[in-house]
């Protein structure tokens, strides 16, 4: 555990952050409203009694206290989705809309794919891109379990898919994962700095890429569940600063300008991004993004950036 | 096998609503209203559904919900599809109590009684448990063969 020491300047009560690392989290689910209505699916796991708590932040989250929640019956049936907390802060930050296109760049197993086709009620289009076959099985099963019907799959390296106009996409990035501690203990003492830095040229082809899909005036959101900067406000800070280099050179174009705005989901709380790191400037604008930690919210922890395309 | 033709086989195909309506229409009762506001592809015996959007041009690997297959004889539907479009059916249903409900979801066999099974003609059933959707059943001769697929299925009790 002693690589999260590299986290003690930023993290507010380190203390405590550090203890909570080895206590469990229950796990949680998503309650799916594109099969059944939250009334009635409450009303089922009483019936059943299975223990469950309901989140404070957000109506479809629940904690459920059982030893495989994948096993209940609603969870076989689509009726909920087993879905950590935090996974479900993103799409509620993209804010797709019934009708629009939507694109999910590294989508599987499709956690997020499905909240968003869920908020879209199946209207519109979601394209959820995975380029590896084997996480695409396990993206259709969970779409189609969880009946979403606008959802369509492709296999693109995220940093070349190839075209489109898109009006919201997310880039739930492939990280280090270091938020999900509580969930598999040993993520953390795994992680070290090299791999972040490889990560992060590739996720900041991801976001560059991410940009250039979305159309003017739409969003782009890029998660992770993971601490280092390396991965989150540098890959940011990076992404818009190439971007902007990139118009320089290329003074025929229409020049694309982003900026990042601020992620803040009443009943969950966040710590700002952050600017500085290593010595090195990252941006005032950094300080929009949002860091969730686990021991402000008792839950993993996840990066979430805003970006918005003008 | 040419390579021509493993492309082909390959790639999703357009397919009017109305010639998966008929089918679902024939063995179901489900109203052609059912399916408008979708649309539909086949590729290799398989047929898909997605809601009726405007498809950018990419290569896809997936085009919304498997839900029929026909490679055999009578088409098969899927389970995930029964569960979107059986509620529309009227005939070759099957609902089931408490009990039966959860052998089928176990994905057991088992002998239904005549109400449960109201005239059914043999082949693929609709599967209900208190008005829902369960899934797919295939019906003969008073058995019920749950065809739920094995990562969808609840866990023995007695195991
Ligand atoms: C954090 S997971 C996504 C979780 C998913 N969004 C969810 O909520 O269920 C990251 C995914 O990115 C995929 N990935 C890896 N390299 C990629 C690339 N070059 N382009 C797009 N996706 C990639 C991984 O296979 C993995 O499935």
């Amino acid at each position: 555990m002693d690589f999260l020491d590299r986290y003690r300047d930023i993290v507010p009560d380190f203390k405590a952050f550090r203890a909570i690392q080895s206590r469990p989290l229950f796990s949680s689910a998503r309650i799916n409203t594109l099969k059944i209505e939250r009334e009635v699916l409450l009303e089922r796991l009483t019936e059943e009694a299975v223990p469950y708590r309901r989140f404070d932040w957000y109506p479809l989250g629940l904690k459920i206290d059982v030893e495989s929640p994948g096993k209940l019956v609603e969870n076989l049936l689509g009726h909920i989705h087993i879905q950590e907390e935090l996974s479900m802060v993103p799409p509620l930050v993209l804010g797709p809309m019934p009708g629009e296109l939507i694109l999910d760049l590294c989508a599987s197993p499709g956690s997020k794919t499905t909240q968003i086709s869920a908020m879209m009620e199946n209207r519109g289009l979601v394209i959820a891109n995975e380029p590896s076959l084997a996480r695409v099985a396990a993206l259709r099963s969970n779409c189609e379990r969880l009946g979403a019907m606008n959802v369509a799959i492709t296999r693109y390296d995220g940093r070349n898919f190839p075209r489109g106009s898109f009006d919201r996409v997310l880039v739930d990035a492939p990280c280090s994962a270091e938020g999900r501690e509580r969930r598999g203990p040993g993520v953390i003492e795994r992680s070290n700095c090299k791999r972040s830095l490889d990560l992060s040229v590739l996720q900041v082809g991801l976001l560059k890429n991410a940009i250039r899909l979305t159309k003017p005036g739409g969003v782009v959101v890029y998660s992770t569940c993971t601490y280092a900067p390396e991965e989150n406000e540098m890959v940011v800070s990076a992404a818009l600063n190439e971007i902007t280099k990139s118009n320089e050179s290329d003074e025929a174009e229409e020049p694309t300008k982003a900026h990042l705005e601020s992620v803040v989901i009443p009943g969950l709380q966040e710590c700002p991004g952050i600017s500085l790191w290593n010595g090195r400037d990252l941006g005032r604008e950094m300080s929009l993004s949002a860091r969730y930690y686990p021991h402000m919210n008792d839950t993993g922890g996840f990066f979430v950036a805003k970006i918005i395309k003008s | 096998m040419s390579q021509r033709s493993s492309r082909v086989r390959n790639v999703f195909l357009p397919l009017e609503l109305t010639a998966v309506a008929e089918l679902w229409g024939s063995r179901f009762g489900i109203p052609v209203e059912a399916f408008s506001g979708y649309r539909f592809f086949k590729k290799a015996n398989s047929i898909w559904a997605i809601s009726d959007v405007e498809l950018p041009r990419l290569s896809y690997e997936a085009i919304g919900m498997r839900i029929m297959n026909c490679k055999d004889r009578p088409w098969k539907p899927t389970t995930a599809a029964l569960q979107v479009f059986g509620k529309y059916a009227a005939r070759n249903l099957v609902h089931l109590d408490a009990d039966c409900a959860r052998v089928f979801l176990e994905g057991k066999s088992q002998e239904v009684d005549e109400a449960a099974a109201m005239e059914c003609e043999p082949g693929y059933v609709v599967v209900f448990y208190r008005g829902e959707v369960l899934g797919c059943g295939l019906y003969s001769h008073g058995l019920l063969v749950s065809q739920i697929p094995k990562e969808r299925r609840l866990a023995s009790r007695e195991e």
